[in-house]
């Protein structure tokens, strides 16, 4: 089952990204994490027919990728699981809202426009979180998540599932490979094992989750483990990096900064 | 199921966000994370094994489709409630992060429609008063199905909701509920089938590890039905207020498709909000003609737009290039 | 602390209570003793590893480490004294990069975070995997998994080492390696494996088990080389001795 490789294929090439020594990468994990929120609030408050303002938000995910030197080609296969689901919902927009207006000269309908927003919204907020991930680990992102006074059982929870992600993946992969060899011709597992083999992962996942609570209590764990304790900093320019962006993303959204730029410059030639 | 942040607007998103949030604190109060340590760690590995339940595919006898597993219910089955809702809460926040399925915003949107439905509803409303008086495969059946459907159609309603309160789509709420619905029976009957041949694999293999296999009442669940039911009133009358204000503040979502709701005419409607739309816009806005109006200058307005949009682009590439310019002669 | 040892007198467990898996057990093992635990399958030599970190508490007779006797209220002295390598390296290596893990126990017990990294340094420089320092452990081979499960032990610095069959899934190199390791630690060390060469390299002492009783604890070069006691338990000679 090729999804399955794709699973952990994926979850290899984000963990190399972020492994990355870039300078966004160093940038501090909670500024990250704030940056990227508010830039998809942002980005998602824009009006629905608002297509030239919420057009100048590019320039964060622009910058973004150039600074930390991240290839446009692979975070845009990500769009695959986002961009159908927007399509089909806005898709319908303009046969719902045949409102028209004039834009650029020509008599459209509303719902075109509000159906590149929503594309626009969508494509945005995708490249956002992927600059998040691809420049920051799991690691560090629970790091964020303890400043966010998220409870550390919370957290440790949440990296055990990280960690035993691609070795319940590998094995659910072996189980299916082992099941297709011997159930040729067959799409997917038959009903008569759906309880079986589920089943039986499952129990070996409970004995697994045993072994790691044993392991855990050997070395001393008691239910409270401090993650990486005094050892990221927040650095002056973690602190510009995240109020300059924080200025940028403020003018940006109150203003529509392309159109201003482009009168001042159709001012500077008539 | 899972939402994309641009469908959600972000007063809808807060709300769910503050929801889910509550419903999370309150389970890992009843959880009691640090003195049962091993839950931890079960949680851990449970999550990881739903994520990669959800990949197997299983073959519909008869239609040559396959199903998929989501897992709330099942996990709900095997660690009640309270940890089977912070464990999905995991599984969620990994899909948005690595894989791009769901979203940041939108995670309090999916926790609620995908885990709190499937644990609290499920657990406590379907396969605990359904387990009270002793277990038996057939009672499994009937729980995994009933809660499966159930909680899938409370998921794709709310997701319908979600979706018309944020003003996204021009949809009728009632041609998006009629395609919403009926969708997520099937799936819904689907997944029940499977959970129900899972938890009846446990429940001959090791019975002891379902949820309210041991007769005896656990503390932790003793008022959970007076619990779930303060949570859901706490969270319609947080969700009913919060949108009533977005609705204020964001007139072309709610109220939009109220009219359409109550069968005014398309143009009248639409008419009318325009209009609020728009003064509002005359207000926010320094330059209120930018958007759109039926004036001669909108050719040039979108042209600005766009010459103006290619100026700032090029601004920052090139700023930035400059600033990576600088840096890496600094580190030489 | 300076006399490390462990004293095992009349222990019998079972998972179920018909169901005895240990009956009788009793050995003493001194500070310097380097323990090799042989037998076939499932005859509770994981079981009496366990034991002896507490894993289990519900067992009859008495376990000693160090004079500190194993029950719930001393578990926690006694796991910082041992350091438990367990047979399947995943279970055991629960963070995602190896320099996390092998903080994991140090951080655990409250050490100051310069004093974590110099612990780590040197698990990581005793086991010969500096270069893996970083790395995120899905990524590596069962080999390495096995060396840095190893290591998050090290930087415990613990008196007594345990390990449920460590040569399991390691190809030659890898496995030499590991022996080199293993006689390199001159503290108390007590090996479960099939692996009878790994067990002849590495320990000088030997207990064999079978149906949950010790049969025979002496020299590992007198019990090894006894083809017909090994085979009466279920065992072999080591390959090195066996002619072909």
């Amino acid at each position: 089952m090729s999804k399955i490789g794709d699973a952990i294929y994926e979850i290899h090439s984000m963990d190399a990204l972020a492994a990355r020594d870039q300078w966004v990468n160093r940038i501090h994990p909670l500024v990250k994490f704030i940056l990227t929120v508010g830039y998809i609030v942002a980005v998602v408050s824009f009006q629905k027919y608002d297509v030239i303002g919420l057009a100048g938000m590019v320039i964060y995910p622009i910058a973004v990728f150039i600074l930390s030197e991240l290839s446009l080609k692979d975070s845009i296969k990500r769009l695959r699981v986002v961009l159908p689901i927007i399509c089909f919902v806005g898709l319908l927009n303009p046969f719902f809202d045949k409102n028209m207006v004039l834009f650029a000269g020509a008599e459209i309908s509303a719902g075109i426009l509000s159906m590149i927003t929503l594309i626009l919204k969508g494509t945005f907020s995708v490249l956002a979180s992927y600059l998040l991930i691809a420049t920051t680990s799991v690691d560090k992102l629970c790091y964020a998540f303890r400043m966010l006074h998220i409870p550390g059982a919370v957290v440790t929870q949440f990296m055990l599932t990280y960690r035993y992600i691609t070795v319940l993946l590998e094995e659910v992969n072996r189980m299916t490979q082992a099941y297709t060899l011997r159930a040729p011709g067959q799409k997917g597992i038959h009903f008569k094992v759906w309880g079986s083999l589920t089943g039986l992962l499952l129990l070996r996942s409970m004995d697994r989750a045993n072994n790691v609570y044993e392991s855990m209590l050997l070395r001393g764990y008691r239910g409270d483990y401090q993650y990486m304790r005094e050892r990221i900093a927040v650095r002056p320019q973690d602190m510009m990096y995240l109020l300059f962006w924080m200025g940028v993303l403020v003018l940006f959204r109150l203003y529509p900064v392309m159109w201003i730029v482009g009168n001042l410059a159709g001012g500077m030639f008539t | 199921m899972h939402m994309a942040d641009a469908l959600v607007a972000p007063a809808v998103a807060g709300t769910l966000y503050v929801c889910s949030t509550a419903a999370a604190a309150f389970s890992v109060k009843q959880v009691r994370l640090d003195t049962d340590t091993k839950k931890v760690p079960v949680m851990g590995v449970m999550g990881a094994f739903v994520f990669a339940a959800q990949m197997i595919n299983f073959t519909i006898p008869g239609t040559g489709s396959s199903g998929h597993l989501c897992g709330g219910m099942l996990l709900s089955a095997l660690l009640g409630p309270y940890a089977g809702f912070l464990t999905m809460i995991g599984v969620l926040l990994i899909q948005c992060l690595l894989f791009a399925d769901g979203g940041l915003l939108a995670l309090g949107c999916n926790v609620w429609n995908m885990a709190f439905y499937g644990c609290f509803i499920g657990a406590l409303w379907i396969w605990k008063p359904m387990m009270k008086n002793g277990m038996s495969k057939a009672k499994i059946i009937a729980a995994s199905i009933i809660g499966c459907v159930v909680t899938l159609q409370l998921g794709a309603f709310s997701v319908t909701l979600e979706t018309l309160a944020s003003g996204i789509t021009e949809l009728p709420f009632a041609a998006f509920a009629a395609v919403m619905q009926p969708i997520h029976l099937a799936i819904g009957f689907t997944e029940g089938l499977i959970t129900a041949a899972v938890l009846v694999f446990i429940y001959e293999a090791r019975p002891e590890l379902l949820f309210c296999s041991s007769q005896i009442e656990r503390k932790e669940g003793r008022f959970s039905f007076k619990n779930t039911l303060v949570i859901l009133a706490a969270a319609a009358v947080l969700i009913g207020g919060l949108l009533s204000l977005a609705a204020s503040s964001y007139p072309d979502g709610l109220e939009w498709s109220i009219e359409r709701l109550t069968g005014s005419t398309e143009l009248e409607a639409a008419g009318g909000i325009y209009e609020t739309a728009d003064s509002i816009q005359e207000f926010t806005s320094l330059l209120p003609d930018y958007a759109f109006k039926n004036s001669e200058s909108a050719s040039g307005t979108v042209f600005s737009g766009i010459v103006g949009g290619l100026i700032v682009v090029a601004v920052c590439i090139g700023a930035c290039y400059l600033f990576k310019f600088f840096r890496k002669n600094k580190a030489v | 602390m300076s006399h490390i040892h462990i004293d095992v007198e009349n222990v019998s467990f079972g998972y179920e209570k018909e169901k005895e898996i240990l009956s009788q057990i009793s050995f003493h093992a001194a500070e310097s003793d380097s323990i090799g635990l042989i037998g076939a399958n499932g005859v509770g030599k994981s079981t009496l590893l366990k034991l002896l970190v507490g894993l289990h508490t519900d067992f009859e007779g008495s376990i000693r480490i160090a004079d500190i006797p194993v029950q719930k209220s001393t578990l926690p002295q006694i796991r910082s004294k041992i350091g438990y390598v367990f047979q399947d390296s995943d279970s055991q290596l629960f963070m995602n990069t190896v320099y996390e893990d092998i903080a994991f126990a140090p951080r655990n017990y409250g050490l100051p975070e310069s004093e974590v990294e110099r612990r780590v340094e040197q698990a990581l420089r005793l086991t010969g995997i500096e270069y893996l320092k970083d790395e995120q452990i899905y990524k590596m081979s069962g080999g390495e998994k096995k060396l840095v499960s190893i290591a998050t032990i090290l930087s415990m610095t613990p008196d007594i080492i345990l390990m449920d069959e460590p040569s399991i899934a390691l190809d030659p190199r890898n496995r030499r390696n590991l022996i080199h390791i293993l006689n390199s630690f001159t503290h108390l060390k007590i090996i479960a494996s099939h692996d009878l060469d790994l067990i002849l390299d590495t320990c000088e002492r030997t207990i064999l088990m079978a149906d949950g009783r010790i049969i025979r604890d002496g020299f590992t070069k007198e019990i090894l080389t006894d083809k017909e006691l090994l085979e009466k338990n279920g065992l072999e000679l080591p390959f090195c001795l066996q002619k072909r």
